[in-house]
C-alpha cells in the first residue's frame, strides 16, 4: 500500500487542471454479445484517483461486464474505456481483481497463494515474501500462513484472496461481489476491513454488489445500473465523512440516499 | 478450523476395540467359508477337476513359490510386460490428450475416432496384435498399451478442457503467460482426474497382457494358467489365479499410494501433515523473514 500512498502525494502536487487525477474514464461504452444480447449500453463515467465507487443493480444489468471491460478481460463493442488516459486493450498490471469465489489454488498454502502474483511477474524475492506475510497479517490471518484453502472457512479463504490482491501492488481494485457468497456477519466485517485498508490511500476501487445498503456504506459514489439492456442509470454521491461506522446505516441521511437508489432501480428490483 | 485436537485416550482405545472386533468378525467369516469348503472336499463332496479344495490349492501355491519355484519367471514376465505397456499407453494417452486440449482442430478431427476406439473392445484386436507383433514380449506390451491408453486419454482431455472462467480471469488479470496458466493452474487442477485415469489404466494393462498371453506366449502367468487348465490341474489354475490377484493388488496399492501422496489436497487427513511440512520448510529456507 505504501506505493499507492506515494502516488497520492504526487497526484496532489500535480496541477489539477490537467485532469490527471481521473483514473478510469468511459465514454459511450457498449458491449453486445449478439444483436439481441446487449450486456452494457452506452456507459459514460469518470472515476478519480483514490475514490471508492460502488456499482449496484439487479443481476443481468451488466455490472460484471462493465468490470471486465475496465479490466481488459473482454473486448468492447463500441465506445471507449481509458485507464490513466490509455485505451484498455488487455489486462494491466496496475489493475487487480477479486471475485465472488476466492479462486485459490487448493494445492498451495495461504502464503504460497498470496505469492502467486509475484511469481507470475518474475522470481520471488525475500521482499515479496515479507510483503506476502504482512498482507496476510493485515487481513487478519496471522498463524494461518501455512494452512491450505480446504482448512480455512469461506471468509478466511476470501481474506487470502484479498491478501493476494494486495500483493499484486495494483492501485486500481476491481471487486466483483467479493464477499457475496459469505454470511451477512462475515460480509459486514470484511467490508469494514476492506474499507479500512483502502481508506486514505490513493487506491481506486470499483466494487460490484447487489446489496444497496452495502453499496452506499462503502462508497464515495454509487453507480446505479438497470437491466435489459444494461445501462448506467445514474451516479449518486455519498457525502458521508470517513472513517465510517456501521451506525451510519441507521441515520436518516443514509436512508434518504438508500431510498433514492431504490427509486432509480424502481421496477427492476 | 483445524483438527489438531487430540482425542481423550479412552476414545482412542474404544476405537481400537471396535476395529479389532470388526476384523475378528471378518477373520471368523473367512475361516468358516474356507473350513466348510475344505471339509466338503475332504469328504469327497467336490470334484477336484472342477472345484479343488483349499489344501490342494495351497499345496500348488507352495510348489509354485517354494519347491519348483517356476512362478517367479512367469510372474516377472507378466509384471514387466504389463508395466512397460502401461507406461507406453499412458504416455501416448496423456500426450494425445494434451495436444487435443490445445488444438481445437485436433480435437474436432481426431477426437471422434477416439470415441469409436473406446467403444471397440481393445481385447478384440488381440489376434491382429499377435499377427503384427509376433509371439514374444512385444505383442503383450502392445496389447497392454492399447487397452490402457484410453482412460488416461479421456480423463486428461476432460480435465484440461473443463473451463474455469474465474481462474482464467484471475490469471489473465495478473498478466500470466499461457505457459504459467497451464503449469500453475490448468495442469495441477487436472491431476486428480489424471491419476484416476491411471488407476483404471493399470487394471487394463494387466488384463491386456494376460489375454495376449492366453492367445500365444511362452512365458507369463496367463500361459501358466492355461497349461494347468489344459492338463485339468485346476488346483494349479487356482493357485495361478491367486497369484494374479496378488499382482493386481500390488499394482493397485502402488497407485493408491501415489494418489494419496500426489493428490494430497483432496484429503483432509493429509493436509495437516503437508501443511506442517511446508511451514517447516519455509522456516528453514526463509527464517530471516519476520513472521
Amino acid at each position: 500500500m505504501s506505493d499507492s500512498l506515494q502516488e497520492a502525494g504526487e497526484a496532489v502536487s500535480k496541477p489539477s487542471a490537467t485532469n490527471s487525477d481521473v483514473v478510469i474514464e468511459a465514454n459511450a461504452l457498449t458491449k453486445a454479445f449478439s444483436e439481441e444480447v446487449v450486456a452494457l449500453q452506452g456507459a459514460s463515467f469518470k472515476i478519480n484517483e483514490g475514490d471508492f465507487i460502488s456499482l449496484v443493480g439487479p443481476s443481468g444489468c451488466g455490472k460484471s461486464t462493465l468490470l471486465r471491460l475496465v479490466a481488459g478481460l473482454i473486448e468492447k463493442t463500441s465506445g471507449s474505456v481509458k485507464v490513466r488516459e490509455n485505451e484498455v486493450t488487455e489486462p494491466r498490471t496496475d489493475i487487480g481483481m477479486m471475485f465472488q469465489k476466492p479462486v485459490l489454488l487448493e494445492w498451495r498454502t495461504a502464503v504460497e497463494n498470496v505469492l502467486l502474483p509475484s511469481e507470475l511477474t518474475g522470481k520471488i524475492t525475500d521482499e515479496d515474501r515479507s510483503r506476502a506475510i504482512q498482507a496476510l497479517h493485515l487481513v487478519g490471518l496471522k498463524d494461518f500462513e501455512f494452512h491450505f484453502p480446504r482448512q480455512l472457512s469461506g471468509g478466511m479463504q476470501q481474506r487470502v484472496a484479498l491478501a493476494r490482491l494486495l500483493q499484486t501492488g495494483a492501485d486500481i481494485l476491481l471487486l466483483d461481489e467479493p464477499f457475496g457468497a459469505l454470511d451477512e456477519f462475515t460480509r459486514e466485517r470484511l467490508n469494514i476491513e476492506l474499507m479500512n485498508i483502502v481508506d486514505g490511500t490513493a487506491t481506486t476501487s470499483l466494487f460490484v454488489t447487489h446489496n444497496i445498503a452495502e453499496a452506499i456504506f462503502l462508497a464515495d459514489e454509487v453507480m446505479v445500473m438497470t437491466p435489459r439492456p444494461g445501462k448506467l442509470a445514474r451516479i449518486v454521491e455519498v457525502p458521508f465523512e470517513r472513517p465510517r461506522s456501521l451506525e451510519l446505516q441507521l441515520t436518516p441521511e443514509f436512508n434518504k440516499i438508500e431510498s433514492e437508489v431504490r427509486n432509480i432501480l424502481g421496477s427492476y428490483v | 478450523m483445524t483438527t489438531t485436537s487430540l482425542e481423550p485416550e479412552n476414545t482412542v482405545n474404544k476405537r481400537y476395540v471396535k476395529a479389532l472386533r470388526s476384523s475378528v468378525k471378518h477373520i471368523v467369516t473367512f475361516a468358516l467359508i474356507i473350513g466348510l469348503w475344505e471339509i466338503l472336499g475332504q469328504n469327497g463332496q467336490l470334484n477336484k477337476y472342477i472345484l479343488p479344495w483349499p489344501s490342494l490349492i495351497w499345496a500348488q501355491l507352495v510348489d509354485l513359490f517354494f519347491i519348483s519355484g517356476i512362478i517367479y519367471y512367469h510372474f516377472y514376465t507378466t509384471l514387466a510386460e504389463a508395466t512397460i505397456g502401461f507406461f507406453i499407453g499412458i504416455t501416448i494417452g496423456i500426450s494425445l490428450a494434451v495436444s487435443a486440449a490445445f488444438s481445437p482442430v485436433f480435437r474436432r478431427y481426431i477426437a471422434p475416432y477416439a470415441v469409436i476406439f473406446s467403444v471397440t473392445p481393445g481385447i478384440a484386436v488381440t489376434p491382429m496384435i499377435i499377427a503384427w507383433f509376433g509371439f514374444g514380449w512385444s505383442s503383450k506390451i502392445a496389447l497392454a498399451a492399447l487397452v490402457c491408453f484410453f482412460p488416461p486419454f479421456v480423463n486428461t482431455l476432460t480435465a484440461l478442457t473443463r473451463t474455469d472462467e474465474d481462474g482464467s480471469d484471475l490469471f489473465r488479470s495478473m498478466g500470466a503467460s499461457k505457459r504459467d496458466y497451464f503449469w500453475k493452474l490448468q495442469f495441477p487442477n487436472a491431476i486428480p482426474m489424471i491419476v484416476a485415469g491411471l488407476k483404471l489404466a493399470l487394471t487394463g494393462a494387466l488384463l491386456g497382457t494376460i489375454v495376449a498371453e492366453f492367445v500365444s506366449a511362452t512365458a507369463g502367468v496367463g500361459i501358466l494358467m492355461q497349461r494347468f487348465a489344459f492338463k485339468l490341474q485346476i488346483d494349479g489354475s487356482f493357485a495361478t489365479l491367486l497369484t494374479m490377484s496378488a499382482m493386481g493388488l500390488m499394482l493397485f496399492t502402488i497407485m493408491e499410494i501415489l494418489d494419496y501422496r500426489v493428490v494430497f489436497w483432496k484429503r483432509d487427513s493429509r493436509l495437516l501433515s503437508v501443511s506442517r511440512k511446508r511451514a517447516a520448510k519455509w522456516r528453514r529456507d526463509h527464517g530471516n523473514i519476520p513472521m
